[in-house]
């Protein structure tokens, strides 16, 4: 792996040599596309004039900006923050190089926000572990501009490998939770509603604090479940009636309260949400249940969960770090958890509805099938990225490619979807790449796992199927590549009618379909074709 | 171990090589570059808990420079 690292200062003895190249100091005039991965590290300079330091501090921003519409937006770009290593301030009141550092730093991570490439490093949590005085080494600084001590280059090279551990990391997508001694203290069967440690004095406070910290994880879009061995009236009545309650059961996407054992549940909890074992992570107290879980589903991540209540405020920044930091949060995943649990609620209604033509029908499905815009592009481009299930062919691309197969022509669009329980935003695409005047190739169909089970698939390419006949043209092709992951449209393009041309020795297969007739789709969806 | 072989070691490390031959100088090794220098003062300060002034740093431009430097500070 290479990569280029925007340097003001000499960070080499830190960064290392091996597959990397270091930009002059301070200087962005060159952005080399043929490397792997960027760094931007830049400290701040040691200029005993504030003012004119500050002035130079606030041009890092700009810097930064021309730097990242620069690089390819396929390529990770680290930004570590700014850190005033040796503050240097002659009167008490003298503030301008804090405010320039500090916004520098919510200018970088606001660009860490809003694209996905770009992660922020916080490179206090290094500084941070040491005294002043250690941070600078005046002997080094003055005859090789190295800022950072070159002594702490061990330190400092375990503490990015720790932190290129965390970003190598999938993001997981719930955390299931045990109830007893997890989410509060004591037994509730023992203890009653009133009786479990929560809220007031320690080590209920502990709690308080703990079951807010999960609050804001949901409100971030991670999922939360649980999976404890009690009775459901029990914990329905402590929900509703202990007042120091601060997660209750509108929090919880999907519930397992019974005396089944843990790994069904947690099991069936992955299909109730359709989410793989491998992005959950379950904490229990209990360290039997831990091992159960860990010998029976090993894909599912279970730390060690500690053992005194007032480590839990630690333990949770430890989960945050580990499985669930946000680099980049778009309004569709802030959404994603209400959809899960509209998903959930979908299904408790489905097992009521006697026949699966008269459920789809209550759902109110609407369908939106848009042309790719500026709007909807960086979705797509998520979408091809991170969509693993139902893909026919998982191809990814960032926004850059789609606009250029844009531009030669291609016909790209996406659906969004919505139904009486919620708006699941935009959760399909389909790439045609025309070949000639009359074919058109499915070079990419996807849909979130969402939206799965309800027929949307097919209502969605006989759609488009209908706007390729209605354009004229007389062909479509199509392929299924199969991955470890989408076995499950293996067969899709032969149930929408298309005829199987060859298939080669990896098993992709070959369809193609001469577009004769229009196709009928179900009246249950109510499609627009914006 | 001996002084030489310690600081040929620390010299392995540095320099990211297999082997570092004891005629070893800026002049005939371009992994000794000027920052892996002072990476390498760095590092022989902390071996040795010694201090090296940054005169002393730049005249240490072959092996047997070093181990002179060395030798006089402990």
């Amino acid at each position: 792996m290479t990569t280029f690292v925007f340097r003001n200062h000499t960070v080499e003895p830190l960064l290392g040599y091996d597959g990397m190249t270091y930009s002059g100091y301070g200087d962005i005039s060159l952005v080399p596309a043929d490397v792997d991965r960027y760094i931007w590290f830049y400290q701040v300079p040691v200029n005993p004039d504030s003012a004119q330091l500050a002035q130079e501090v606030e041009s890092y921003c700009d810097l930064l900006d021309i730097v990242l519409s620069k690089v390819d937006e396929s390529k990770p770009f680290f930004i570590f923050s700014l850190e005033n290593i040796f503050p240097l301030r002659l009167t008490g009141d003298e503030t301008a190089v804090a405010d320039a550092v500090a916004s520098f730093n919510a200018h970088a991570a606001r660009q860490a926000s809003a694209h996905h490439n770009v992660k922020w490093v916080d490179f206090s949590e290094f500084v941070r572990r040491y005294e002043a005085s250690a941070l600078v080494d005046w002997k080094y600084y003055l005859i090789s501009q190295t800022l950072l001590n070159p002594k702490l280059a061990h330190d400092f090279q375990s503490w990015w490998q720790q932190v290129e551990r965390e970003n190598a990391h999938q993001r997981k997508k719930c955390l299931v939770l045990d109830l007893d001694n997890t989410l509060w203290g004591g037994v509730l069967g023992e203890d009653g509603v009133d009786g479990i440690k929560l809220g007031g004095e320690y080590p209920g406070k502990a709690f308080s604090y703990w079951q807010r910290a999960l609050l804001q994880l949901e409100r971030n879009g991670v999922i939360l479940a649980v999976c404890s061995k009690n009775n459901e009236a029990d914990v329905d009545e402590a929900w509703q009636h202990n007042p120091h309650m601060i997660l209750k059961r509108e929090h919880f996407s999907a519930l397992r309260i019974n005396w089944n054992d843990k790994a069904t549940c947690i099991s069936e909890i992955a299909e109730e949400l359709n989410i793989g074992l491998d992005s959950m992570v379950f904490l229990d107290d209990n360290p039997a249940e831990r091992e159960l879980i860990r010998q029976s589903l090993p894909q599912v991540e279970v730390p060690d969960f500690p053992l005194k209540p007032y480590q839990l405020m630690p333990f949770f920044k430890e989960l945050v770090d580990k499985y669930f930091r946000i680099y980049a949060v778009t309004s569709e995943d802030r959404a994603k958890t209400e959809q899960y649990r509209a998903n959930a609620q979908r299904r408790a209604e489905q097992s009521r509805f006697i026949d699966m033509e008269s459920y789809l029908y209550s759902l109110d499905m609407r369908l939106d099938i848009i042309p790719a815009d500026e709007h909807n592009l960086p979705r797509i481009a998520q979408m091809t990225q991170k969509t693993n299930q139902f893909n026919l062919t998982t191809r990814r691309y960032t926004e850059a490619d789609i606009r250029q197969r844009l531009e030669q022509g291609w016909r790209v669009f996406c659906m969004s979807v919505s139904d009486r329980f919620g708006d699941s935003g935009i959760t399909a695409a389909i790439f045609l790449q025309p070949v000639g005047d009359v074919e058109v190739n499915i070079d990419t169909l996807l849909l979130s796992c969402r939206i799965l089970g309800k027929g949307i698939e097919e209502a969605f390419i006989k759609t488009v199927f209908n706007l390729l006949k209605l354009d004229g043209y007389k062909t479509v092709a199509g392929d299924y590549l199969p991955t470890a992951k989408n076995q499950q449209t293996a067969d899709f393009l032969d149930r929408m009618g298309m005829t199987l041309q060859s298939t080669d020795d990896s098993g992709a297969k070959h369809y193609s379909m001469a577009l004769s007739d229009m196709f009928d789709i179900n009246n249950c969806y109510n499609i627009r074709v914006l | 171990m001996n002084l030489e072989e310690k600081i040929l070691g620390i010299m392995r490390e540095v320099f990211d090589m297999e082997a570092v031959p004891t005629d070893v100088s800026q002049k005939n090794c371009d992994r000794w570059d000027s920052l892996r220098h002072l990476t390498l003062a760095s590092e022989l300060e902390d071996a040795f808990d010694i201090e090296l002034e940054p005169e002393e740093i730049a005249e240490m431009t072959d092996f047997a420079r070093v181990i002179d430097m060395i030798q006089s500070k402990l």
